[in-house]
């Protein structure tokens, strides 16, 4: 293959949907890092201030400024791969550097070399394996997202459509209509999986109302929260049922554009998506008249560059437009202003994923898939000190220890569960008797926390939680965008209180310094990073005082 | 004037509660801008008039009946029968923290006065909110750029908040985007394109970073150079001499000597905005070439001092020479940028009513 010159990338995107992205990875895989001269090019291409364009490359963790920078290798030192030898596999690669959670706690510890992900716990045990499949659902539970997922060719068009696959869009383009769609979303109960839990009818319905063309579609694949895994494997194993959930989302919306925004460590995925694209247009479900139909819809894949808050939405939209990622000021929100300032929907892939099969079996079989009044169900990525790790599908409202103990096999042997990680790290710790939750919205706020995304880590009593706090936080700090002050500056001090670098040496001080932090920044952050960082701290202080005060009062 | 689209019709006036007083407000505007109408004082650092509102500092935070949180009152807009608090004690806590913690960030909390126009926003606030702890120590943020060699900016962002006013100013107000954002969190940095020095960027110098800047970590370097200067520093409205525009400048001045210039945030024509001319380029003034008397070339074919009787006869003698030898079409005449339009409109009427030629442009045009 000729290596193709700036001229020739920028002829191929400029005149694409959100080009920016995709041009300063093609040049940054071209040459193996982003050079000041490809740099300049882009921004007289797309006609973007050098200055922005410069500041806007500096803020993605992997877009590497240097040459060869790209080959470098790439340990994720994640909360779950850190206990996993993730500090000593770094040392032992040459010239490798830690990257955040990048997503796979349930087979660690993954190393991104190129653009490629290769896993193992030694430098010369590294392979390049495939996402590992959801354990099997205990006997009687039954499954919505990952019900057929476990079928060999479940990826491919024919695959997919063997269960059903695309029956649901047939049936929607062709003898229904979109607030009909609508009402069966709307009435199944289903809402944000990606941690908001928006009501999903009632976004799409917003969209649908709003006035302005084109609209968009957006499926929030920038799974970037440590500790979840699951919207991996759904695009893994599944990528037809995003497919479908997008371009149901935008029959009942009259959306004609859509986006997957994909997470920059999933590069495999990148490739499942595009196939599993290009079949679906290929069989007339996606593009111009779907199915002979009237109803048009384009769908892109376009891969981030290493940025947890380009999950927050308006920090996606501004991404995936080539700004600044900093979160925007709501309102006005995407439903009315999104990608563009037009109306927009943005779903995570979970969402999306449930979509078709709530249309297929109706809006009662899908809310009778929860637990007591919870509706349906939701994807659980758990890690950590458990003995069967994975992605767990659960009826909403399923009590935790349940899912640790008999699901997943429980702490290990002679071992006691110290503590879990809830919403990833977004919704700090429960311990103790806190442990006895159900696991859906209200029941886990009662205590404090969040679902959010679902990602559950285990911790032990082998485990130092000052440790585990120290580490959240440091990520927290090293994702903050910056924009805000209580959050750019206030992870940065609990960081170092944490790690014992700073701060006051009088208990009480410490305390009155870490609580006044943490009051100022959950209410008054500009966006939810801000505002969940400091859940970590005030857990830890709630669950494990000894601990902490054991740690401010050790000499420095 | 243009904002009456939502909301309360055609310019009508809708109602609010600030503070338990019914207010009225324009549709469109900010809750901010609602209190400041109303004298409420609301701390703000990343707020400029002339800027879209950015909701960085969180400083502006009021509480809105039905609202968990506080919310930015700079990026909210006011409603009919929306209930505002602007001070309460929940409030102050949250402020004081968030100046403490900006004052954790930075090296030194007060700098010389001239360094800029809003220089001492934050020390102002520290004082006022009691926030001079000492609470949240840690790391500093920013790195300066004590390399750069330009003549007027000085780049100290150790005393960096991050609040963006300089990038903001530089994009919005003068649309050059010299300037802009590096990295994220707490290793947020002002930067030019490839973090070079200011001349190889998109910078014109006009200085607009500087005067919004709220902790003097862009400084005016040609005002702080006179701190040897004796005397007080005294403030002179005045316009700016280089061009038609007519800025509004405060020429700042010691015993007879200019030190300095800021802008005026009220000037009609400018609205705070200058260019490098007119805030940096008033050597001249106390240049020891400046002309200080007219020069009549005499005989000798050398400049001799005159009087302006001796120069004005000389120079009509020469015009109606030219137009006694040469007609009335052989002049040309030139007036200056510099004369504002009320200049400019009697020289236009001294050439065609005086010299009878239409033979008049101007080098703005020219």
């Amino acid at each position: 293959m000729t290596r193709p010159s700036d001229e020739q990338l920028h002829e191929r995107w400029r005149d694409q949907p959100a080009p920016l992205l995709p041009l300063l990875h093609e040049l940054h895989e071209r040459d193996g890092y982003l050079s000041e001269e490809a740099l300049r090019g882009v921004a007289k291409a797309l006609r973007i201030p050098i200055a922005e364009l410069f500041g806007t490359v500096t803020f993605y963790h992997h877009f590497a400024r240097e040459p060869g920078g790209l080959e470098a290798p790439r340990v994720c030192t994640g909360p779950v791969c850190r206990l996993r030898g993730a500090g000593d596999l770094l040392d032992s690669l040459d010239g490798a550097v830690s990257m955040p959670c990048s997503g796979r706690c349930d087979e660690p510890v993954p190393v991104l070399r190129g653009s490629s992900t290769l896993v193992g716990l030694a430098a010369d045990a590294l392979e390049s394996r495939p996402s590992p499949l959801p354990p099997a659902a205990p006997a009687g539970i039954e499954e919505c997202i990952f019900a057929e997922m476990r079928t060999e060719g479940r990826a491919g068009l024919e695959g997919y459509r063997s269960s059903g696959g695309y029956d649901a869009l047939k049936t929607a383009v062709l003898e229904s209509t979109g607030p009909e769609v609508i009402r069966t979303i709307t009435d199944s109960g289903l809402a944000g999986r990606g941690g908001a839990g928006f009501p999903t009818g009632r976004k799409w319905s917003a969209v649908a109302d709003a006035a302005g063309d084109p609209k968009t579609i957006v499926c929030n694949a920038d799974e970037g929260e440590p500790g979840c895994f699951k919207d991996r494997v759904i695009m893994d194993y599944d990528p037809h049922a995003v497919i479908e959930g997008m371009a149901l989302a935008a029959f009942a919306t009259g959306a004609t554009r859509g986006f997957i925004y994909l997470r920059y460590e999933y590069p495999e995925t990148e490739g499942i998506l595009e196939a599993a694209i290009a079949e679906a247009e290929a069989a007339g479900l996606l593009g111009d008249g779907i199915l002979g139909s009237d109803v048009d819809f384009k769908l892109y894949v376009r891969r981030g560059a290493g940025a947890y808050i380009c999950g927050e939405e308006t920090s996606l939209l501004n991404s995936l437009e080539g700004k600044h990622p900093f979160p925007r000021n709501r309102p006005p929100y995407p439903v009315t202003h999104g990608f563009e300032g037009l109306p927009t929907v943005v779903n995570n892939v979970e969402t999306l994923a449930a979509c078709a099969p709530i249309l297929r079996n109706g809006p009662d079989w899908y809310r009778g898939l929860g637990r007591g009044d919870n509706a349906g169900t939701k994807i659980i990525s758990l890690s950590g000190d458990v003995v069967r790790p994975g992605n767990y599908e659960i009826p909403l409202g399923l009590p935790l220890r349940e899912l640790i103990d008999d699901w997943a096999g429980g702490a290990y042997e002679g071992r006691n569960v110290q503590a879990v990680t809830m919403a990833g790290i977004s919704g700090g710790f429960l311990a103790g008797e806190d442990l006895d939750v159900d696991l859906d919205e209200a029941s886990v706020r009662e205590r404090g926390s969040m679902l959010g995304a679902g990602g559950i880590m285990v911790f032990d009593d082998s485990r130092d939680m000052i440790d585990v706090a120290h580490s959240a936080m440091e990520f927290f700090a090293h994702e903050s965008c910056g924009k805000c002050f209580p959050c750019r500056i206030g992870t940065q001090r609990l960081t170092e209180r944490l790690a014992g670098k700073a701060g006051p040496k009088e208990l009480s001080d410490w305390l009155d310094e870490v609580r006044d932090l943490g009051e100022t920044m959950k209410e008054t952050s500009a966006c939810g990073l801000g505002m969940a960082a400091p859940l970590i701290s005030e857990s830890l202080v709630k669950y494990f005082p000894e601990r902490v005060a054991q740690h401010v009062t050790s000499v420095r | 004037m243009s904002d009456n689209i939502d909301g309360g019709g055609n310019g009508a006036l809708s109602t609010m509660t600030l503070d338990g007083e019914d207010v009225g407000f324009t549709p469109g505007e900010t809750v901010y801008e609602v209190s400041e109408r109303y004298r409420r004082e609301i701390p703000t650092l990343c707020y400029d008039e002339r800027l879209e509102p950015f909701g960085g500092c969180r400083l502006c935070i009021v509480e809105v009946e039905g609202s968990h949180n506080p919310v930015a009152s700079c990026t909210t807009k006011a409603a009919p029968g929306m209930k505002v608090t602007t001070k309460s004690g929940r409030l102050d806590m949250h402020r004081r923290v968030l100046l403490e913690l900006v004052a954790s960030e930075n090296r030194d909390l007060d700098v010389d006065p001239m360094s800029g126009y809003a220089s001492g926003e934050m020390a102002t606030l520290l004082d006022r909110y009691d926030a001079r702890t000492g609470r949240f120590l840690g790391m500093q943020s920013g790195t300066s750029h004590p390399d750069d060699p330009n003549p007027f900016i000085l780049r100290d962002y150790e005393n960096c908040i991050s609040c963006f006013r300089c990038v903001r100013v530089c994009a919005e107000q003068e649309g050059d985007y010299a300037i802009s954002v590096m990295n994220r969190g707490f290793g947020t940095q002002i930067t030019t394109e490839f973090d070079g020095i200011l001349k190889d960027s998109a910078c014109t110098f006009c200085g607009q970073c500087i005067q919004t800047c709220p902790t003097g970590a862009l400084a005016d370097l040609k005002a702080l150079a006179s701190k040897d200067v004796p005397g007080e520093t005294k403030l002179t409205r005045t316009i700016c001499p280089y061009c038609g525009v007519g800025c509004s400048v405060d020429l700042m001045t010691r015993g007879d000597q200019v030190v300095g210039v800021l802008p005026a945030m009220d000037g009609p024509a400018n609205h705070g905005a200058l260019c490098v001319k007119g805030q940096f380029a008033f050597d001249f003034i106390g240049h020891k070439d400046r002309l200080d008397t007219p020069l009549v070339r005499g005989d000798d074919g050398q400049l001799h001092p005159a009087t302006w009787d001796d120069a004005l006869d000389k120079a009509a003698a020469g015009l109606l020479a030219a137009v006694d030898n040469h007609g009335r079409h052989s002049l040309y005449v030139v007036a200056s940028g510099r004369a504002p339009t009320e200049a400019a409109y009697m020289m236009q009427k001294f050439v065609r009513a005086g010299l009878g030629t239409s033979y008049i442009d101007n080098c703005s045009r020219a």
